[in-house]
C-alpha cells in the first residue's frame, strides 16, 4: 500500500485549502500538521470528512511556561490509510480558552474534561466540564508546570521513618537486604 | 483474645448489650484461646487491587505457591473476609472505597500492606494524589516491604500473621474503634470535612464494648450533625444541575 509510506498527495491538497496549515512527515505513519488556533476546527472536519480520518484518539496537552502557551495535539486516525495525523495548535496561557471539537469527533468531551481538570483549559462549548478524575481536589489544576507537586506532597501527607529494627529481625531470622 | 477488653471510658454512653462479668473467666480465656487457634487456620482474604502488586497474588492462590496449603483462601465480598490485602498503591479515591470496605468487614478483621507503596508511598512517593501511609487511615497489623513484594514473602507474612493471630496479638482493628477520632480525622484531611461513612462506627464500639477515650473527639462530633449538614445542602445541589444541563449544546 503506497499510503503507508509517506504522505498521501491527496492529503497535500487538502491541506492547502486551509490557511496558515503545515504539514511535516514523521516517521512510518505519523503525519505532523502545525495549525493555527483559528483553523483547526476547519482542518479536523476536511480530515474526518474528506480523507476518512474518523477516530479522535486522543487529545494531549502540553504546558510550556517559557512561551506562555499550551500546545493542543489532536490525534485522529484513519482506518482506511492507517495513519496518524496529529494536529499541534498552541494558545496563550491566558485565558486559557479553546473552543469545543465535540460537535466533530463526539469523544472530545472525555479529552476537553479531562484536560479541563488537568490544565485548566477552558473548552467552549464542550458538554460537560465538571470534576472527572480527581474527586475531592480543591487545588489548583495539577499538571501545570507551575504547581509544586513536592511541595504539595510535603504539606498534605506525613512520612513514616524507616526504622532498623525490622531489619534486624529479618537479620535475626538469616535474612536482610542483598548486596 | 487473652487481652482485657479496655475498660469503657467514664462518660461513655450506657453500652448496648451490658457486659457479662463473668466474660473474660478463666473458662471464657480459654475458649478465645481455641478460637484464635481455628481462626488463625481460616484466613479468607479480601484481596483490593489498587495496584500493580495485585500480579504477584495469581501465583500465591494458584499452584505454584498455593497459599491454601496453609489454610488462607480468597474470598469475594468483604463482609466475608478476615484480612484486607491492599495491593499497591492508594490513590485518594481508592482510599475511600478501602475504607468502606473495611469498614464493612467483621471484627475481628486484618490489613496487609502490600509493597512499599502502602509504606510510604514507595514509587509514587511525590505523588500528588497518592496517599502516602496507609496506616494513618485504618489499622495496619503488617507490611511487606519490596517493589514488589515476591510470593515467598507474601506467604511468610502470612505465617507471621497466623502466629501472631493464634497468639492473640494480632488486635490492630481494635484501634479503628478506640483510636476512631483520629482515623476519623486523617480521612478528613484528606477527603473534606463532609466525609462520612454509612458504617456507625461508634455504635459498634459501644455495642462491642471497644468504647475509649480516643473514640469519640472533634472529629466525631461533626459526624452527628452531618444530617442537618446534608439536609442544608440538598437545595444547592439542585440548581447545580439543572446548570450543568444548560450548557450542553
Amino acid at each position: 500500500m503506497s499510503q503507508s509510506k509517506g504522505l498521501p498527495s491527496s492529503l497535500d491538497v487538502i491541506l492547502h485549502e486551509i490557511p496558515g496549515v503545515r504539514m511535516t512527515p514523521k516517521e512510518g505513519r505519523r503525519i505532523r500538521v502545525d495549525s493555527t488556533p483559528d483553523s483547526l476546527p476547519a482542518l479536523l472536519e476536511l480530515l474526518k470528512g474528506r480523507m476518512g480520518f474518523m477516530h479522535l484518539s486522543a487529545i494531549s496537552c502540553v504546558d510550556w511556561p517559557e512561551t506562555d502557551e499550551f500546545e493542543l495535539v489532536y490525534h485522529v486516525w484513519s482506518h482506511e490509510r492507517k495513519s496518524l495525523v496529529s494536529a499541534h495548535v498552541s494558545i496563550a496561557r491566558d485565558p486559557g480558552r479553546f473552543v469545543s471539537v465535540y460537535d466533530i469527533h463526539t469523544p472530545a468531551g472525555f479529552y476537553e474534561r479531562d484536560i479541563h481538570e488537568m490544565f485548566g483549559v477552558v473548552f467552549v462549548g464542550s458538554p460537560n466540564l465538571r470534576k472527572f478524575i480527581l474527586t475531592s481536589w480543591d487545588g489548583p489544576p495539577p499538571m501545570l508546570k507551575s504547581f509544586d507537586t513536592l511541595q504539595y506532597v510535603n504539606d498534605t501527607y506525613a512520612w513514616v521513618d524507616y526504622r532498623p529494627e525490622w531489619l534486624r529481625d529479618i537479620q535475626g531470622k538469616g535474612g536482610g537486604i542483598v548486596s | 483474645m487473652n487481652e482485657q477488653v479496655p475498660a469503657v471510658a467514664d462518660d461513655a454512653p450506657e453500652a448496648c448489650r451490658t457486659p457479662d462479668a463473668e466474660e473474660r473467666s478463666l473458662w471464657r480465656r480459654v475458649m478465645d484461646q481455641v478460637a484464635d487457634h481455628c481462626r488463625s487456620r481460616s484466613l479468607f482474604v479480601l484481596h483490593y487491587c489498587t495496584g500493580c502488586g495485585a500480579v504477584e497474588l495469581p501465583p500465591t492462590i494458584t499452584s505454584r505457591f498455593d497459599m491454601e496449603r496453609v489454610g488462607v483462601s480468597p474470598m469475594v465480598t468483604p463482609r466475608q473476609a478476615d484480612l484486607l490485602l491492599i495491593t499497591g498503591y492508594l490513590s485518594v479515591k481508592t482510599l475511600k472505597r478501602v475504607i468502606l470496605s473495611y469498614e464493612q468487614m467483621q471484627s475481628p478483621k486484618y490489613v496487609l500492606g502490600f509493597g512499599s507503596c502502602t509504606i510510604n508511598g514507595g514509587m509514587y512517593w511525590n505523588s500528588y494524589a497518592t496517599v502516602k501511609r496507609l496506616d494513618q487511615y485504618i489499622p495496619v497489623d503488617g507490611f511487606i516491604a519490596g517493589c514488589m513484594p515476591r510470593p515467598e514473602a507474601v506467604q511468610q507474612v502470612f505465617l507471621d500473621l497466623m502466629a501472631r493471630i493464634d497468639a492473640g496479638q494480632a488486635n490492630a482493628w481494635r484501634d479503628y474503634y478506640l483510636d476512631y477520632n483520629r482515623y476519623l480525622g486523617h480521612q478528613a484531611a484528606l477527603f473534606g470535612e463532609d466525609w462520612h461513612t454509612p458504617t456507625d462506627v461508634v455504635a459498634e464500639a459501644r455495642h462491642y464494648g471497644h468504647f475509649g477515650p480516643g473514640t469519640t473527639g472533634v472529629h466525631t462530633a461533626r459526624l452527628e450533625t452531618y444530617t442537618e449538614w446534608a439536609m442544608s445542602k440538598i437545595p444547592e445541589l439542585l440548581p447545580e444541575r439543572g446548570a450543568n444541563e444548560k450548557v450542553r449544546p
